[in-house]
């Protein structure tokens, strides 16, 4: 028994020995990284909630994976919003040897999972540039704001979908897809459309459903990925070669 | 802890709760106990009124409020109504007992803008989230040691003073330990608090 065991609500946000600003750690060690080939190898993976006995096969498989760049988790890495669940995830990542991104899900935002996450990982919606690819990671979990118009934030969106120099591939980050009914049914054409009129816009990536699916949406030119849960023991894994880009569906 | 604070403690207690009654149930609504504890999920510090329950004054039934400051974690306010029982005694002299292990069960309500008792039905579908932030469930198990003696405690004006800790938690840990029971081992899902309890 640590000092985590003097526990003084499951609501507290944070404690003496809880991890902080886990994302930035994570962006500092990627930008740092030195390129391994032609390739960018990214794993999505999402959904580990109540699946801490699955954990660590994700951790191994992916640490056997050749010349990986980068690890996504597309939310709902609690069931119940707490501090606890969020560290029983966060300290078991840190056994993954390449850096983690942790995107915010909508079981991360009931309660006051909001604020624990901003805490251990940062804002709700951050881009960053790896290698000319920019990474979109937003909040889409619109249902938890009782669709107000807001969530996705497309005014955000639209300007991080802007023409920059250096970057030569966009792709969206976020956990639920637009497809579902908890997204805001609202912004389904203008957050669709925004994505389809982005110049080389290569794909969008997601959880939630706890069901594999990947191809286009509403004649997209470019696919909508959403991995399955950690209670099925998969993610995919997303290459990228000269702005091309391909996956594949994996087990572990 | 001195007598007059003890005192002043329940009597502002029991003023909020039975004003105007009449003084057949005031006499029941007073305390036999009164409690402060540190941690165990129920406030960063937390000050209340016990009461012994049956016959044998085994059973338990306290009412704490506890607060958790800003930088402890957020701030909070967390009322715990907490039932035990202590089927356990071993007396190690006249003045000491150590009752070793008393199960309980305990409800907090939390207050906090952003912890519904319920999640409103016209925002989510009929069973989409199927628990409360609000109100949470405990298990517990606490150990006590008590001094008693008329004589010691005499002066005090106090009858018993114990010291305990309690062990608990709540059915969002225990619905990820019955997942996942080679990953958590059960000492990450019991949290500790430690506390003093003064019978008069």
């Amino acid at each position: 028994m640590g000092c985590n065991s003097f526990e003084y609500s499951p609501n507290q946000v944070f404690n003496q020995n809880s991890l902080k600003d886990l994302n930035a750690a994570a962006l500092k060690k990627l930008t740092a990284a030195t390129p391994k080939n032609d390739t960018i190898k990214v794993v999505l993976a999402g959904d580990t909630q109540r699946s801490y006995n699955e954990i660590p096969g994700l951790v191994k498989k992916v640490n056997s994976i050749d010349n990986l760049d980068l690890v996504l988790v597309a939310g709902d890495i609690s069931e119940f919003g707490t501090l606890q669940e969020m560290d029983w995830y966060a300290k078991r990542l840190l056994e993954v040897n390449v850096p983690v991104i942790t995107v915010i899900g909508n079981h991360d935002l009931v309660a006051r999972g909001n604020e624990v996450y901003q805490r251990m990982f940062g804002e709700l919606n951050f881009s960053f540039v790896y290698r000319g690819i920019k990474f979109v990671c937003h909040d889409t979990n619109s249902r938890e704001y009782n669709f107000n118009g807001k969530v996705p934030d497309m005014e955000w969106l639209s300007k991080e979908m802007q023409p920059q120099q250096g970057v030569n591939g966009f792709i969206a980050v976020s956990h639920v897809p637009p497809f579902s009914l908890d997204f805001d049914q609202k912004l389904i054409d203008p957050y669709t459309k925004l994505f389809s009129q982005t110049d080389h816009f290569l794909a969008s990536l997601h959880g939630h459903t706890h069901v594999y699916s990947a191809g286009p949406y509403k004649n997209s030119a470019f696919p909508y990925l959403v991995t399955g849960s950690a209670e099925t023991s998969e993610f995919i894994l997303v290459k990228i070669i000269n702005d091309q880009l391909t996956y594949e569906r994996i087990f572990y | 802890m001195n007598a007059y604070f003890t005192r002043t403690l329940t009597l502002l207690f029991i003023l909020t709760l039975s004003f105007a009654r009449p003084v057949q149930a005031q006499r029941f609504l007073i305390p036999d106990e009164a409690i402060m504890q540190y941690a165990g999920s129920i406030g960063y510090f937390s000050v209340g009124g016990g009461y012994e329950l049956f016959k044998n004054k085994r059973g338990n039934l306290d009412i704490n409020y506890g607060y958790v400051p800003e930088s402890k974690g957020g701030e909070l306010h967390i009322v715990t109504a907490k039932f035990a029982y202590r089927p356990f005694v071993i007396k190690i002299s006249d003045w000491a007992k150590i009752y070793p292990f008393n199960p309980g069960v305990f409800v907090t309500y939390t207050f906090h803008k952003d912890l519904s008792f319920n999640f409103p039905s016209e925002t989510y579908p009929k069973g989409y989230y199927y628990w409360s932030e609000a109100i949470r469930p405990h298990l517990s198990i606490s150990n006590e040691f008590q001094f008693v003696g008329e004589e010691v405690l005499k002066k005090t004006g106090l009858k018993a003073v114990s010291i305990y800790s309690e062990f608990n938690t709540n059915d969002f840990y225990l619905v990820n330990y019955f997942q996942n029971s080679t990953a958590l081992k059960i000492t990450d899902i019991f949290k500790v608090g430690i506390g003093l309890r003064v019978k008069f």
